[in-house]
């Protein structure tokens, strides 16, 4: 299989609450230190992934954390502007109209306009070059929303064309759309946990991509797995100890699950799935990230 | 006899909000609650976002739909207990449950020319706030109707809390707004839609055009105008779900996980309901690690080498989790003082079956603690 390395964005999804942060941060790292320059994107959320891997909060400008490795969340405000100057060119000209009362009315109500300048800068930065002609980013990471709202975000481009009368907003979403559906530049990954919810999601998140947005799984990712440990004669020999019995037990029917879990999403996605260990550590900081980052060596760099 | 303040809200609230980010618990939360009132003696029903098939199941249910079904009393039979009042389920439709609305507020003349405006579509399934406030709008037309002693509302993952709480005041927002009626105003008189709105040669709506395309504001301000026929109707409706919220009978139940990590975001919709004048009756930590025993630890000192090796690795293992969680709690009860804070352990596998769900109840009215 070949690896994420080949493709340019990175796009991390999954239910809520199963690491998608986690993932997204050690895919980075891993990209960064294969020497890509690399842009990590949160979409308007109280950032984690700077904080994960100990450096301060990015904040709204694109902010180098690293060697090769930069961070922003992207915020609609101020993402809003950015789009805003490029099409007005004038600082002076944006005050005056976007900071009319009765603009900002209508901007608020204007469907998806939110959504399409916060995945226009994500896609600008894409195509961002420095003055030699090579890209400013190798690889951008986006660790962008829970199910149901990543499926809505990533289709506003979709939506855009179909609906929208032809100008600008329509334009622009065409050119986003073309390289969000591009299989050599985008990839997705999904993440989900050993529990039939979150595996339920990442499955449906797999078609929503597919039939509406045309982004193609390139993995799956199995956080928080529970490797076996106690075999059924263990687990038998435990009965006379009812309380560890049940702590084994839980561990034992954890470990089948991801299992299952493994199996269930190898056959649905036809993707590769890459299990991530349950971590025990006190502190969930770097040395979590670089944990994570071991487990998906082959997911980035391919396997050899 | 139940010792947490989610005992005396079961008997006395409307209506109960379970609120939280994605993946604590929500759903189970608020069906546990609705199960527990109805077995108690007061009819409910518990209104779902989340498709969780086997949630349905686990009622005696084959799916939950947009219609508020009974659940049967045989579902109830493996608990050994029986309702004393009856239990409902139902999952929100969004779409339709909008589709309701306008059918419901918007003059016969109008209906079917909203209905298909992309604006309104959009404004009912992406405009930020929209489900939260349909879902909401839902509540306050059961609480209306007054068929349930207890509403139990589960509600979507929210991103942004302030989506959810901001949703009514948006709404009358949007409807209110000066700027809107000034320039919507002289096409009203004038009878004719849209148009008038950009023959005003201003240069802020010529440059807000350049951005997102003339036609564009023309549909907008056509579809507002389509709106204002049903003003009146879904103003008072608005107000009607604001009030709701602030209503001495209504409880927001706070669900979060207790990894420090994750705190910080219910740390901040507690905050943002107190500024909201929103009762919080309870926080609720969900899938807490209970901290290994003494007793534990030498139970397994006395096990054949291997196995100890084994057992202790997982106590250890357990230990981390609890300690964080642990932190977490603390970090929470810090940020959140004089809330009522009540947990519930991580069970073996996911709780689904209707006996997870009674055995979570148990932890929520405090016939079991930690």
């Amino acid at each position: 299989m070949a690896g994420l390395l080949d493709k340019r964005l990175w796009v991390v999804s999954g239910k809520g609450g199963v690491g998608k942060s986690t993932v997204a941060a050690a895919l980075a790292l891993r990209s960064a230190r294969a020497g890509r320059r690399t842009l990590v994107c949160e979409v308007n959320t109280q950032e984690r992934i700077s904080r994960f891997l100990e450096h301060p909060a990015a904040g709204p400008e694109v902010t180098l954390l690293e060697e090769n490795l930069w961070a922003v969340d992207v915020r609609p405000q101020e993402a809003m502007r950015e789009y805003g100057l490029m099409v007005l060119r004038f600082e002076a000209l944006y005050k005056t109209v976007f900071e009319n009362r009765l603009v900002r009315y209508f901007l608020r109500f204007i469907p998806s306009l939110q959504e399409l300048v916060l995945l226009g800068k994500i896609m600008y930065h894409l195509q961002e070059k420095l003055p030699d002609g090579r890209w400013r980013f190798d690889t951008i990471v986006l660790d962008a929303p829970a199910t149901g709202h990543a499926i809505s975000f990533l289709s506003v481009p979709h939506v855009l064309v179909q609906t929208v009368p032809q100008g600008p907003m329509s334009r622009e979403a065409q050119k986003m759309r073309d390289l969000l559906v591009d299989p050599s530049v985008t990839a997705a990954v999904l993440v989900a946990l050993p529990e039939e919810m979150p595996v339920n999601e990442a499955l449906e998140l797999h078609a929503a991509l597919k039939d509406k947005v045309h982004i193609r799984t390139h993995a799956a990712v199995l956080n928080q797995s529970i490797p076996e440990r106690f075999t059924e004669a263990d687990l038998e020999a435990l009965v006379g100890h009812p309380e560890l019995h049940r702590v084994a037990q839980a561990n034992h029917d954890r470990a089948s699950l991801t299992v299952l879990a493994g199996t269930k999403l190898e056959r649905n996605l036809h993707a590769p799935v890459f299990t991530v260990p349950r971590l025990y550590l006190p502190t969930f900081g770097r040395d979590a990230i670089e944990q994570v980052m071991g487990h998906l060596e082959a997911l980035v760099m391919g396997e050899k | 006899m139940s010792t947490t303040a989610l005992g005396p809200a079961l008997s006395k609230k409307r209506v109960l909000i379970c609120v939280g980010s994605g993946g604590v618990g929500k759903t189970t939360v608020a069906a546990t609650l609705a199960l527990r009132a109805a077995v108690d003696g007061r009819g409910s029903l518990v209104c779902t976002i989340d498709p969780a098939k086997r949630l349905a199941n686990s009622l005696g249910l084959s799916a939950l739909g947009n219609a508020e079904t009974q659940v049967p009393s045989s579902a109830l039979e493996p608990l050994g207990v029986t309702a004393r009042a009856p239990l409902h389920a139902m999952m929100l439709d969004m779409k339709q449950t909008w589709d309701d609305l306008i059918t419901r507020v918007a003059p016969p003349d109008q209906r079917e020319r909203i209905l298909a405006n992309r604006f309104y579509q959009s404004l009912s399934t992406a405009l930020a706030g929209s489900q939260e406030y349909i879902a909401m709008e839902k509540v306050w037309e059961l609480r209306r109707k007054g068929e349930y002693e207890l509403v139990v509302l589960d509600t979507p993952p929210t991103a942004h809390a302030l989506d959810f709480l901001d949703a009514p005041n948006r709404v009358l927002d949007f409807l209110d707004n000066e700027a809107a009626k000034w320039l919507l105003a002289p096409a009203l008189k004038a009878g004719k839609f849209g148009l008038s709105l950009f023959n005003r040669s201003g240069y802020v709506l010529r440059a807000l055009s350049k951005f997102t395309g003339t036609e564009m504001l023309q549909e907008l301000s056509s579809f507002m105008l389509s709106l204002s026929g049903m003003n009146e109707g879904f103003r008072e409706r608005a107000r009607g779900v604001r009030a709701l919220l602030e209503d001495a009978t209504t409880g927001f139940v706070l669900v979060t996980s207790p990894h420090p990590e994750r705190m910080d975001e219910a740390i901040h919709f507690n905050t943002l309901l107190k500024q909201h004048r929103m009762e919080v009756v309870a926080l609720v930590v969900n899938r807490v690690h209970p901290l290994p025993t003494e007793a534990m630890w030498a139970d397994a000192a006395t096990l054949t080498p291997t196995r100890r090796a084994k057992v202790e690795e997982t106590l250890r293992e357990l230990q981390v989790l609890a300690e964080q969680d642990g932190r977490g709690i603390a970090q929470l009860q810090a940020a959140c003082p004089g809330i009522p804070l009540i947990q519930v352990p991580r069970f073996g596998l996911d709780v689904h079956d209707i006996t997870s769900l009674w055995q979570t109840g148990r932890y929520l009215l405090g016939d079991d603690t930690f």
